[in-house]
């Protein structure tokens, strides 16, 4: 082997490392024999950077340290799965309330009226003679509404009756008693 | 290769193959890391014991004191219990170790990075004519706060080759690089070392 030996060589034969003919070549050639033993004073140099040893009862502190930062952790991986979907929940609401306009397009509106028992408003009858009754004020007898509406009607007066079709004409439902 | 006498139980001993104290050692540690898998806190612990030194040691010579050195290797040990779920022994445990270290030293560095004045790359002269002359005097620390200006990957490369006794190709799979690209950190590393330490007076041959 004739030529010098490489920076990878020259590191490995500094670390001690190295093939046979390498360690050959550095020992009979000058040049790179000097080389060689500057890269290991740079080495030797490097390892004064010693770490200052700690206490023989720091490793056991150090090993209680994880195991109480892997407890912590443990206890925010449960609250954060127990949170969590309560968070997914409120965020979900949020925007519900703030957004309504989003999920208005998706409204079904119902194909059918809902049922009831009672006539519809515009059909009752009963509901007009009442706002008569409302606006003939203290001229008609009281309603005892144990009765029907019916047996009241029947019970009134003459005037009373008078009575109630001028209120019933002042509201505009007239001809309907 | 050294054997180890053990006691197995009644009947077994016969058909026990003696085995050495690293094949032994290696089998403690599967065991430890498949336990350690399955949520075993005790088992995490036996990794914890075992690589506790080395990786106190590797923070320490990034953040040059012990306050930030237990910190670092405690956060080490917490990322590697959070991940030990998906080791799947394609490396070294030690390797895999390592890796998360460096990578927890590197973030607390950029973190700190204002500390840090860091040598430019371009300070390297990979001459091979160069001398490494050092100044004798130094001492640990002033070597250490050198070796603390060093570029990230030529500190790592410096750091896990020398201190820790890892090979060439142990510290590639660590940093992720190939071993011509460490071997080029480590010479520059010396390098700028010996020329940080030397200050700007340098003897050429």
């Amino acid at each position: 082997m004739t030529a010098h030996v490489s920076d990878d060589v020259l590191l490995d034969l500094a670390l001690g490392e190295g093939a046979a003919s390498e360690r050959a070549h550095a020992g009979s050639c000058e040049a790179c024999a000097r080389r060689v033993e500057e890269a290991r004073s740079a080495v030797a140099l490097a390892q004064r950077a010693e770490v200052p040893e700690p206490s023989p009862l720091y490793w056991q502190a150090l090993r209680r340290g994880v195991g109480q930062r892997i407890a912590e952790d443990g206890q925010k991986a449960r609250r954060f799965a127990i949170l969590a979907p309560l968070a997914a929940a409120a965020a979900l609401t949020a925007v519900l309330v703030a957004a309504p306009g989003l999920f208005k397009k998706s409204r079904v509106e119902p194909g059918l009226a809902a049922w009831s028992a009672l006539p519809a408003e515009d059909e009752d009858d009963d509901l007009r003679v009442l706002e008569g009754m409302a606006l003939s004020g203290n001229d008609l007898a009281e309603w005892d509404r144990t009765e029907g509406l019916g047996v009241y009607l029947a019970n009134l007066t003459d005037d009373e009756s008078q009575v109630l079709a001028e209120g019933l004409r002042a509201h505009g439902q007239g001809g309907k008693s | 290769m050294t054997s180890v006498a053990l006691a197995f139980p009644p009947g077994l001993a016969s058909s026990a193959v003696p085995r050495s104290g690293a094949e032994l050692e290696r089998e403690a540690e599967r065991d430890a890391i498949a336990a350690s898998k399955r949520g075993e806190r005790e088992a995490f612990d036996v990794l914890v014991e075992r690589y506790q030194r080395p990786i106190y040691r590797l923070c320490y010579r990034y953040v040059n004191n012990h306050e930030d050195a237990n910190d670092l290797a405690q956060e080490v040990f917490l990322k590697a219990w959070r991940a030990i779920g998906r080791f799947r022994g394609e490396s070294a445990f030690s390797t895999w170790l390592y890796r998360i270290a460096v990578n927890a030293c590197l973030n607390f560095r950029a973190r700190s990075r204002p500390e840090a004045r860091e040598l430019d790359e371009a300070l390297v002269d990979p001459r091979p004519g160069a001398e490494w002359q050092v100044v004798r005097e130094d001492d640990a620390s002033r070597v250490r706060a050198a070796v603390g200006r060093l570029p990230d990957k030529q500190r790592a490369t410096l750091i896990l080759k020398l201190f820790h006794d890892l090979t060439h190709e142990e510290v590639a799979g660590i940093l992720g690089s190939s071993v011509g690209t460490v071997k080029a950190n480590l010479f520059h590393a010396l390098a700028n070392l010996r020329r940080e330490m030397t200050g700007a007076r340098q003897v050429r041959s």
